[in-house]
């Protein structure tokens, strides 16, 4: 027992705060899928005269239940409505600093060796596509997008049977690139990733549901200044041609 | 002196002896479950009893009136078990040495040449006979300075050739050292051979108790009561 | 990516995490082996409980105790000490996880040891703790270091508690199982792999160890 906690004690004692640093770093949740935006986004930040921002990527409800409890995030950024609503409910969202940050667009695709354009979305009910990959429409934010097209194209009933819930959209995504399934209903920006998977439809920004990124700041942030001002980066033209080089969209 | 008064119920066993003694050497003696092992493992502190009085020479080992329970590693009690026990992970003279007590322990040397185990003391323990391991566990019991040694069967485990051997040693020990030996025995001739008391246990409770010629006879095979 | 750098900072929490379980485990493990009282089922309940809930479970348990808000990050944040989203927060998680291994392990080598050992060297005199340091930890040994073993190895694997309550913050709390999902999480594949085979080899290599010493028995 002592041993133990006099390890505990050194630890503690030796990563004790050093000093104010010039800019202080905040903590960012943000959904795995912004991962390479946002990291990109930060160095710019950086370049900028920006400060550290120490990420903390993650699946949004996992990120959202983190918050609730308590961790010590300044800056959320989620995958969809649903998990910001989630941490607005238990009053932990800064007044009036909510907004969409980002958009995004549903894809199919397919494996790159049977390459196919579609003409219409009722391709996919097509006899080639016998086990269609999507995320988890009980718990993923693309799975969820992926059910409310469907059933707007009046295509949900013929083609439930066919579908193989993943855990995550990059999961549905993996599963197509490795040849167990014919097709997935991806973010448009993950397809951009793939390298055994092409793009077969992009679901127009007309006919598809909104998806939306929010960013709003954590209510019991240590550094309100600093987040406001990564914010502000972000919805910046710079951080906008960042984020359209990943492939999102910015919300007129 | 030894003064004993105990009472003991483990599951459907319930062990009530009341002895008194003071001879060199006590033999218990009865059958296999006459709760023999049981009655040393209480005077040596390794079990309580529910209720009585154990005393060696006035003082109290053991007094649920008073409530006094020594631990046994104050009781200052020699103890060789049958299966003798011998510390595995230490040779021979760390096994002896361990209960070494500068002020109250015989030296190491006297010992050693009492039992007849000098050329054994640098040695592993995994390697020795069953008399050998057996006078080491002695010799062991001896080096911690004890008031009275216990022993359980100390002649059962060894063969009959060597069980003659083994013996004078302990003749020795309770002549030469003058410490008073109890044993727990279900062999007569050993206890004939050995004890100048003996108290006979059945079922948990003292059926007589008084010298083994008067008890035992000399003809193995009836037990006079 | 820095494999070394993720590699070197999931095996420097898993030994310390081992090393803080290690005495507590150890203790725990010989009460449990050798002394009866009123509340035992509860301690082995307690005990066995990271191995049997659902790894998130424990996280969130830990997030809710130890964040801001909770009982005891209340007081720790008085004190100006962070744990969650820290590194220590990784150790208190491999740590938590790595427990009921290592008492399981560790207790059935305290009751493999003879009893009749520690009676006789209580009857030579020597009271219960030297009993504990020069008879029964020492015949137990193996299989508390096999016990350390496995709360090492099931450290380094450790996601899912890690994730909630140390969160996934390259350079600070990504460990090599939290970097694997997160790098299959967004399609580098290949990088996942290199961290993957890392984890296999360490992995393979502590829980061959911890055989090989559990199949030796104590004397």
């Amino acid at each position: 027992m002592l041993a133990s906690a006099v390890t505990l004690l050194l630890a503690i004692a030796a990563s004790a705060p050093q000093g104010l640093p010039e800019r202080p770093a905040i903590t960012v949740s943000a959904a795995v899928s912004l991962t390479d935006a946002l990291t990109a986004a930060a160095q710019e930040f950086a370049r900028a005269g920006g400060g550290t921002i120490r990420f903390n990527f993650g699946a949004s409800n996992v990120l959202a239940r983190q918050i609730v409890n308590g961790a010590p995030v300044d800056l959320f950024i989620s995958a969809d409505a649903a998990q910001m609503d989630s941490v607005a409910k238990a009053g932990l969202l800064q007044d009036r600093s909510r907004i969409d940050l980002l958009t995004n667009q549903l894809a199919v695709v397919v494996p790159n060796d049977r390459q196919r354009m579609f003409t219409t979305i009722r391709d996919l009910t097509g006899q080639a596509y016998r086990r269609i990959a999507i995320g988890d429409p009980a718990a993923v934010p693309a799975g969820v997008y992926a059910k409310q097209y469907l059933e707007r194209e009046g295509l949900w009933t013929e083609i439930e049977p066919r579908l193989v819930p993943s855990t995550s959209v990059r999961a549905a995504l993996s599963a197509v690139e490795a040849g167990a399934a014919d097709a997935a209903i991806v973010y448009r920006t993950d397809a951009r990733t793939a390298t055994r998977a092409t793009v077969a439809w992009v679901v127009p920004a007309d006919r598809g549901p909104k998806i939306v990124y929010p960013a709003a700041i954590v209510r019991t942030t240590k550094e309100p200044a600093e987040a406001q001002r990564f914010l502000d980066f972000l919805q910046s033209a710079a951080g906008g041609r960042v984020f359209e080089r990943f492939g999102f969209g910015i919300p007129r | 002196m030894i003064e004993l008064d105990i009472q003991l119920t483990q599951g459907t066993f319930r062990l009530d002896v009341t002895a008194t003694f003071n001879g060199k050497a006590t033999a218990i003696f009865g059958p296999s479950g006459s709760g023999k092992t049981t009655t040393l493992d209480a005077i040596a502190g390794l079990r309580a009893p529910d209720r009585g009085v154990i005393r060696i020479d006035g003082r109290a080992l053991f007094s649920s009136r008073e409530r006094v329970n020594l631990p046994s590693h104050q009781r200052r009690v020699g103890y060789v078990p049958q299966d003798v026990a011998l510390f595995p992970h230490m040779n021979v003279r760390l096994n002896l040495l361990y209960g070494r007590h500068p002020g109250t322990s015989p030296p190491l040397e006297r010992v050693v040449s009492m039992l007849e185990i000098e050329s054994l003391v640098d040695r592993e323990v995994g390697a020795l006979s069953g008399g050998e391991r057996q006078r080491i566990a002695l010799g062991r019991a001896l080096m911690s300075g004890p008031s009275l040694l216990l022993l359980d069967e100390p002649l059962a485990s060894v063969d009959v050739p060597l069980r003659r051997r083994i013996l004078p040693y302990l003749q020795r020990v309770r002549d030469e050292l003058h410490l008073p030996l109890v044993y727990v025995s279900h062999d007569r001739e050993e206890v004939q051979r050995l004890a100048d008391y003996v108290v006979v246990l059945e079922a948990g409770r003292v059926a007589a108790a008084g010298s083994p010629a008067a008890l035992l006879g000399s003809n193995p095979g009836t037990l006079e009561p | 990516m820095d494999v070394w750098q993720i590699t070197r900072f999931t095996v420097a929490c898993a030994i310390a995490a081992t090393v803080m379980v290690l005495p507590p485990g150890v203790a725990i493990a010989w009460v449990l082996a050798r002394r009866r009282f009123t509340g035992r089922t509860l301690v082995e309940t307690l005990v066995s409980l990271p191995l049997v809930l659902p790894p998130v479970a424990t996280g969130l348990i830990l997030l809710m105790v130890l964040s801001r808000r909770g009982a005891i990050g209340r007081i720790l944040e008085s004190l100006g000490i962070e744990v969650v989203f820290t590194w220590k927060a990784v150790v208190l998680a491999m740590a938590i996880m790595g427990l009921p291994l290592l008492v399981r392990t560790a207790r059935a080598g305290f009751e493999q040891v003879n009893q009749r050992y520690e009676q006789v060297a209580s009857t030579l005199g020597a009271p219960p703790s030297r009993v504990f340091f020069t008879i029964s930890l020492p015949l137990a040994w193996p299989s508390i270091v096999a016990g350390a073993v496995l709360a090492f190895a099931r450290g380094l694997g450790e996601f899912g508690a890690t994730i909630i309550v140390a969160g996934s913050i390259p350079g600070a709390t990504r460990t090599l199982a939290v970097a694997i999902y997160s790098y299959a999480e967004t399609g580098q594949d290949r990088e996942a792999a290199a961290l993957l085979v890392v984890s296999a080899t360490i992995a393979f290599l502590a829980l061959w160890y911890a055989n090989r010493l559990a199949g030796r028995r104590p004397a």
